[in-house]
């Protein structure tokens, strides 16, 4: 294959990985605390070996993928008036005590285990300043202040961990909401956190159905390019063949 | 191509929200229904390039990785057991319950259930039953004598009988609560059953700490929101049509593929 054919095979590659990205964005405009992706591409330089009859060499530029980097906006706080759903205003993230460690969320839908220690979706315990948060029969309605103060009837319940990260991208999703980080949180900022709301998905449609058009819209312009180099080179190869006879 | 099964999960996901969405709609005026919402999660995520691994051999780390989403999927139907309106019907065995708390249910089968719809009736030998004829726990009996039965806020079943200048306490209603409500079992016509995640039921006296007070002549109804439901239909709705555009647009591309270099 020749280089042109080459180059845009990266360019496809790299469409169809932006695809991918942009359809789990959009699978994910309903979930709660959800961070959308975007992929992000590098240029990458190879040094062509100069054709017969060129005296210079030529730089070829491919497409590289360089990463994907999570866009950390606020998503819009949805009001439930469930009582165990909280929505973190600013930067922190609810602390999870998983079988593999503590992870991270940012999706406040809870309820309560059958022993009354407040859980994710997923049955993980959702950690206080002191360890679980157990809410007992007789603390009756429960009252969660902005700074995350539990209290019900017989006072104080406990008060929900947040942790910080100095470079919120570095965390590693794992899939149900939840991150991983490598390294151990940092004391949060003071953060305000609204009991009966909850954080949505920061994914925005118009967005990302408009990229959508535009990766595909690209696709096919480099589709177009290699059709015409194809015709460039099946024209080339008749004129050849007409001179020899 | 993942984007388009990335894409179904999104239509799945959106598809159930539709169905838990008419749910709610079709039980708006069904007595002590609790609404539920559909809650979703995001899929794993296939890391092709770590975060913070090493770029080069003199310590220059990658600042952001590549991790690739597989979708979403329904991580619960959770119920809202908020509180919902009072009504009043005037009848005097609509049993409304203001705070929590729930009725117990003594099937025919002998098992327990739960309702907060107290729209009850006396059955023909008396005794007070649900709509279905199962008696409501402990099963009080009005003797047919009675000319007016009274329940008090705090559960107290009185009876006015003629020729008696008191009224006679026929019996008393109890409240139970669980430690999680969401996780009790629907088992329709409004009952539903312990599991092993609700926890198990604690009796107490209405009006007594934690739990609610009974309103006689009232009914609960479903603290489903119109306006709420339909919003979500329309924000459903949009986002099942969005993740068939990703459908189309995936299978576009792919067939562009197929047809490369298809004339030669």
């Amino acid at each position: 294959m020749d280089n042109t054919l080459l180059i845009n095979l990266s360019q496809q590659v790299a469409a169809m990985q932006t695809m991918d990205v942009i359809a789990n964005n959009l699978a994910n405009m309903s979930t709660p605390g959800f961070k959308r992706d975007e992929m992000q591409f590098s240029e990458y330089l190879a040094q062509a070996r100069p054709a017969e009859g060129e005296g210079d060499q030529h730089t070829l530029s491919f497409v590289e993928e360089a990463g994907v980097a999570r866009d950390l906006t606020g998503g819009p706080i949805q009001v439930t008036n469930a009582p165990f759903d909280f929505a973190v205003e600013g930067k922190g993230y609810f602390v999870v005590q998983t079988p593999e460690g503590e992870r991270y969320t940012r999706n406040g839908h809870f309820t309560l285990d059958p022993q009354g220690r407040l859980v994710t979706d997923g049955g993980y315990s959702v950690q206080g300043e002191g360890g679980d948060i157990t809410v007992t029969q007789t603390d009756g309605d429960v009252h969660v202040a902005h700074d995350g103060t539990i209290s019900g009837l017989n006072g104080q319940i406990g008060k929900l961990k947040l942790a910080a990260f100095d470079d919120e991208r570095a965390l590693l999703r794992e899939g149900s909401s939840l991150y991983s980080s490598q390294r151990p949180p940092l004391p949060t900022t003071p953060v305000k956190i609204e009991q009966g709301a909850i954080e949505g998905s920061n994914v925005a449609p118009v967005v990302e159905i408009s990229k959508m058009i535009e990766v595909m819209r690209s696709y096919q312009a480099t589709m177009a390019l290699s059709q015409s180099q194809e015709d460039l080179k099946r024209g080339a190869v008749d004129k050849l063949a007409q001179f020899q006879s | 191509m993942p984007a388009l099964n990335i894409a179904a999960t999104g239509m799945l996901a959106q598809q159930t929200n539709v169905d838990v969405i008419a749910n709610n709609l079709a039980n708006m005026n069904t007595t002590g229904y609790k609404q539920q919402s559909a809650e979703f999660e995001d899929l794993i995520y296939q890391n092709q390039q770590l975060v913070g691994s090493q770029s080069s051999d003199t310590g220059s780390v990658l600042p952001s990785g590549i991790q690739l989403g597989s979708g979403v999927r329904t991580a619960a139907v959770a119920r809202i057991t908020s509180q919902g309106n009072l009504q009043q019907t005037s009848n005097p065995y609509d049993l409304a319950i203001q705070g929590s708390g729930w009725f117990r249910i003594i099937q025919a089968d002998g098992t327990d259930a739960y309702t907060r719809a107290g729209n009850f009736a006396l059955s023909p030998s008396g005794q007070i039953v649900t709509q279905e004829g199962a008696v409501v726990a402990p099963g009080i009996a009005v003797p047919q004598t009675a000319t007016a039965v009274t329940v008090s806020a705090q559960g107290q079943v009185q009876a006015q009988i003629p020729g008696q200048a008191a009224p006679q306490v026929l019996g008393q209603l109890e409240l139970d609560r669980f430690p999680n409500e969401a996780g009790l079992g629907a088992q329709g016509n409004n009952l539903f059953m312990q599991t092993a995640s609700s926890g198990g039921p604690q009796a107490g006296v209405p009006g007594t700490a934690g739990y609610g007070t009974i309103q006689q002549g009232y009914l609960e109804t479903s603290n489903v929101n119109a306006v709420q439901e339909i919003t979500s239909l329309i924000t459903a709705q949009r986002a099942y049509e969005m993740n068939s555009k990703v459908v189309t647009a995936a299978n576009d591309m792919l067939q562009m593929t197929s047809n490369m270099g298809g004339s030669a």
